[in-house]
């Protein structure tokens, strides 16, 4: 190597070559960030398989026949509002404020689990008017399918969150997660959020 | 992230914003616009929403930029090539599965 290539290699291998922080981030941090891309990649893969199914199926039925949109809308202010309240228990944690941080993760929680019930109750609703994976009354098989493996896997998400934000809420109160604990546990729940942004869009609106 | 004035007006803040971008995509299929321009409009807006989100609530915008850029990068530019692959190969299969034209009276005539 070239004593100008090897100047210029200096810094860098400073900064990626071990001990240090390159994205300015505990190592918690750095990692949770890496799953959620990863897991983002998941929904990338389930979404534009959802994409390719709809194209190939030529006609799709319209949503607003087959779903009731304002609850869907009601379904998207409850997890927006449990985000806004996730927030404000990171930042509560981060300034030491036990209490708000908990009271905020109460609410996200209370958040979490109507979502949920508001999901199960369009799962049981949709399954009560005869959609099954591999057919339904709609007349395009796709679309029952599509429905049932885009909303079952971020339930599955939502449900994990919840599952998280128990144990978190449980463990902040008893004093045992530091705040940083709290973040992690936010990151995921607006991870959650944002999955939500792009199924409501493209398999509900569009 | 901001230590000046009040540290939890930034998530009011973003959800009044988020549930007025939810709201105007609600409406948007009452004002008839032509579908590409809908299909803009909401791809558009869940974009916005989804900055809003992974920027104030995430606190991406607050991390430094190389985070930041991992992140947005790997999982929009992956999105949009995974997308751009498959989508040809979708109207190769609608085509394959229509069912097969069938031919003419005239065109039957002329066979016999």
């Amino acid at each position: 190597m070239t004593d100008a290539a090897s100047t210029h290699m200096a810094p860098l291998e400073a900064h990626w070559g071990g001990g240090a922080a390159p994205f300015g981030a505990t190592w918690q941090k750095t990692m949770m960030w890496i799953f959620i891309v990863t897991d983002g990649l998941l929904f990338s893969g389930l979404l534009s398989g959802y994409g390719f199914l709809r194209q190939a199926a030529g006609v799709w039925p319209h949503q607003s026949q087959v779903f009731s949109i304002p609850f869907i809308a009601l379904m998207t202010f409850i997890l927006i509002t449990s985000s806004m309240t996730m927030g404000t228990a990171v930042t509560a944690a981060r300034l030491g404020d036990r209490r708000k941080a908990l009271h905020n993760l109460l609410f996200t929680i209370v958040g979490g689990a109507a979502f949920l019930s508001c999901q199960a109750y369009e799962w049981s609703h949709f399954i009560h008017e005869g959609a099954r994976l591999n057919h339904n009354p709609w007349g395009v098989p796709q679309f029952a399918a599509s429905f049932f493996v885009l909303t079952g896997f971020h339930g599955s998400h939502v449900f994990s969150g919840l599952v998280i934000l128990i144990i978190t809420a449980i463990r902040w109160a008893m004093g045992k997660t530091p705040a940083q604990g709290v973040e992690m546990a936010g990151l995921y729940w607006h991870f959650v959020d944002l999955v939500w942004v792009f199924i409501f869009t493209l398999f509900y609106l569009l | 992230m901001e230590t000046t004035g009040n540290p939890y007006r930034v998530y009011r803040v973003t959800w009044v914003i988020l549930l007025i971008i939810t709201v105007a995509m609600l409406l948007a299929e009452k004002f008839h616009l032509p579908h590409i321009f809908l299909v803009l409009f909401l791809c558009a807006f869940m974009m916005v929403k989804a900055t809003m989100i992974a920027g104030n609530f995430m606190h991406l915008r607050f991390e430094r930029r190389n985070l930041a850029v991992m992140v947005a990068a790997g999982i929009l530019l992956t999105s949009l090539t995974l997308f751009a692959f498959i989508t040809p190969e979708s109207h190769h299969v609608r085509k394959l599965s229509a069912p097969p034209e069938l031919p003419t009276a005239t065109e039957g005539a002329h066979e016999k």
